[in-house]
């Protein structure tokens, strides 16, 4: 079981990061990432009986598409973006746990995002999140970020972060 | 006014004018209803989906759901999602594996083939007055094209293989479909999302809007995609940055489909080299197996478009009348997305996404192959969202009643329809870019719309 000092640490990134988000301060938003940092959400689906799995998931992201999704968005050009949608973040239910013979970090954490855009587009995103965390000089970073979300069909297409 | 009159003075095609009621009016959104999803072929999925029995996908036919799924025989029959007793659903699921549907009001349950196998209290409370055999699932005929189910709720539509003009046929099978590479493979799944807009904003997209991709709608995407690219970021998209170098006059948008038939419209025919150039351009990050596919490929192909004098080597988007799009044709390397452009109500739609992999490829090919349509024209991609962007906000600007008869614009290389043909490509053929693909779009669906009842 974690301290409570660890558990508090936890929260105070995902809270920052709830933070930087909904101020579209992504190059900070970037820097809670690892490098070799692995973004996903799998498909969400109704399956009955013996099915085969999905055969891809809706998002899967490394550093780079990370980066590649924030740059076009500040080019002043992404449409999707402009004006940019205003969003509030709320992060809840976190529990944090040790993961067996590594020193990093299991964090869950369940979302609602409300997305407003423009005059009256709005869209509602809640799930949840399972993050593994890795200390990099000091530092709590996320090294992976498995992303459940509640919509087998989406409001809108994605244009936001989870 | 009668629908012959006002459609007519609504679809200007020869002048390219389209006024914006087409996708306005909820009086001619249930003319549609009737006249193009209850009459048409429409693509509801690929028998990857159904491979043995009792594999079911649900999907919609227009506004009707229905059970795509494979019988105990081994057929494939595309259901109505309705319960005859009293309109409830019988299926709730996406996709899985059932031995039959029962709905949950009363129990009423029938079977793959959607014969009504009972009722509960069967003897009790209807004794031998329940007409069994005229209470079955609703069935739309089904007919298949190298994998691909087609469904129709005209029992008087032309076969599929005459709806399917041979030159439509040519596209689908070769380049659609890769037969001639051993066919697709599918990656389970629908991945879907709202949107606002007629069904038709998309469907006129992707026949032949490629204009939007420089002009305007994809700019920010372009530019990373390019900066990225020069200083060695690597992403999917890396296979499209080389695209834009195609040499001039060798690329052209194309109609298929002989007269009085579905057209398929296809937008970007490459016929130069410039896509095996990406293409290899990448490969050589991926592996030598990865070259020596590509070559393989390339030598297939050349042997089937020998006899042409321009040999198509790919294209980048297309539209199957009326409502399945195609992206994924501009790369090798790329996966094959299939978009069905669902109506919900006059002012809104659903795109319904499937991905397919070819099934010979190497498996890193494949894997690079889905990465490249979740990144780009897909709900989380940094394409497909630009996209109904523009569709949202055409809605909010062109949805009072007042401005429907002004026309939306499509006379991009309008002068040029009467010189097409003789690129010695299968189909119509013009110069890229152009918006003639809308044109016979809207030229087919208005006197699809126009056609007495049979």
């Amino acid at each position: 079981m974690v301290s409570l000092e660890v558990h508090h640490q936890v929260e105070q990134l995902l809270f920052r990061e709830a933070h930087l988000l909904d101020r579209h301060d992504y190059k900070e938003w970037l820097d809670l990432f690892t490098d070799d940092v692995e973004y996903r959400l799998p498909l969400t689906e109704y399956v009955q009986g013996d099915a085969a799995p999905a055969g891809h998931p809706v998002i899967q992201d490394d550093k780079t598409r990370l980066m590649f999704r924030v740059a076009k968005d500040e080019s002043g050009y992404s449409h999707v973006e402009t004006p940019k949608s205003l969003t509030c973040h709320l992060i809840s239910n976190v529990l944090v746990e040790d993961i067996p013979d590594s020193p990093d970090l299991r964090a869950h954490s369940t979302f609602l995002v409300r997305q407003a855009r423009k005059l009256r587009g709005e869209a509602w995103w809640a799930g949840r999140r399972t993050d593994v965390l890795r200390s990099v000089n000091g530092e709590w970073k996320i090294a992976r970020r498995d992303i459940e979300l509640d919509s087998a069909i989406l409001p809108r297409g994605i244009s936001v972060f989870f | 006014m009668s629908l012959r009159h006002e459609l007519r003075s609504l679809v200007n095609y020869q002048d390219g004018y389209v006024a914006a009621a087409v996708h306005f009016d909820p009086d001619l959104y249930r003319v549609e209803a009737e006249k193009v999803f209850n009459r048409s072929w429409l693509v509801v999925g690929h028998e990857g989906m159904v491979a043995k029995p009792g594999d079911f996908v649900t999907n919609y036919m227009g506004e009707v759901p229905v059970i795509v799924l494979r019988s105990r025989t081994g057929d494939i029959n595309v259901l109505v999602n309705r319960c005859s007793h009293r309109g409830n659903q019988v299926c709730l699921f996406d996709r899985g594996n059932a031995r039959g549907f029962a709905c949950s009001y009363h129990g009423w349950s029938y079977d793959l083939d959607g014969a009504m196998q009972g009722a509960p209290y069967e003897d009790i409370v209807y004794g031998d007055t329940l007409d069994k055999p005229s209470l079955g699932l609703k069935h739309a005929r089904v007919a298949t094209f190298h994998g691909l189910i087609f469904a129709t709720f005209d029992e008087h539509a032309l076969a599929l293989e005459e709806w399917l003009s041979p030159d439509v046929q040519w596209w689908l099978k070769n380049f659609v479909l890769s037969v001639p590479v051993g066919g697709l493979e599918m990656l389970h799944g629908w991945h879907r999302y709202a949107s606002s807009g007629n069904w038709k904003l998309a469907s006129e997209n992707f026949a032949g809007d490629n204009y939007h991709v420089w002009a305007s709608t994809h700019v920010a995407m372009t530019a990373v995609q390019r900066d990225f690219a020069e200083r060695g970021l690597h992403t999917p998209l890396d296979i499209n940055a080389g695209s834009s170098q195609a040499t001039p006059g060798t690329v052209f948008d194309l109609t298929a489909g002989a007269e009085g038939r579905a057209p398929l419209g296809i937008g970007v025919v490459a016929t130069d080299d410039s896509m095996h150039t990406s293409d290899l351009r990448v490969a050589g990050r991926l592996g030598k197996e990865v070259v020596d596919w590509l070559e393989y490929r390339r030598r297939t192909y050349q042997e089937l478009t020998a006899e042409l004098v321009r040999k198509p080597k790919g294209f980048w988007h297309g539209l199957m009348y009326p409502n399945l799009g195609l992206m994924g044709f501009a790369s090798h390397l790329s996966g094959r997305h299939f978009l069905l452009f669902h109506p919900r109500g006059v002012d809104d739609h659903e795109f319904w996404q499937w991905t397919m992999v070819e099934r010979e490829a190497p498996d890193v090919v494949k894997e690079f192959a889905a990465e490249h349509v979740i990144f780009g024209q897909h709900m989380a991609g940094v394409v497909a969202p630009d996209d109904v962007e523009n569709m949202e906000r055409i809605v909010d600007a062109s949805h009072a009643p007042t401005t429907w008869r002004s026309p939306f614009h499509y006379r991009l290389k309008l002068g040029l329809d009467a010189q097409s043909t003789s690129a010695d490509l299968p189909g119509t053929v013009v110069p890229n870019p152009s918006e003639f693909n809308q044109r016979r779009f809207y030229q087919y669906w208005m006197n699809e719309m126009l056609k007495e009842d049979a």
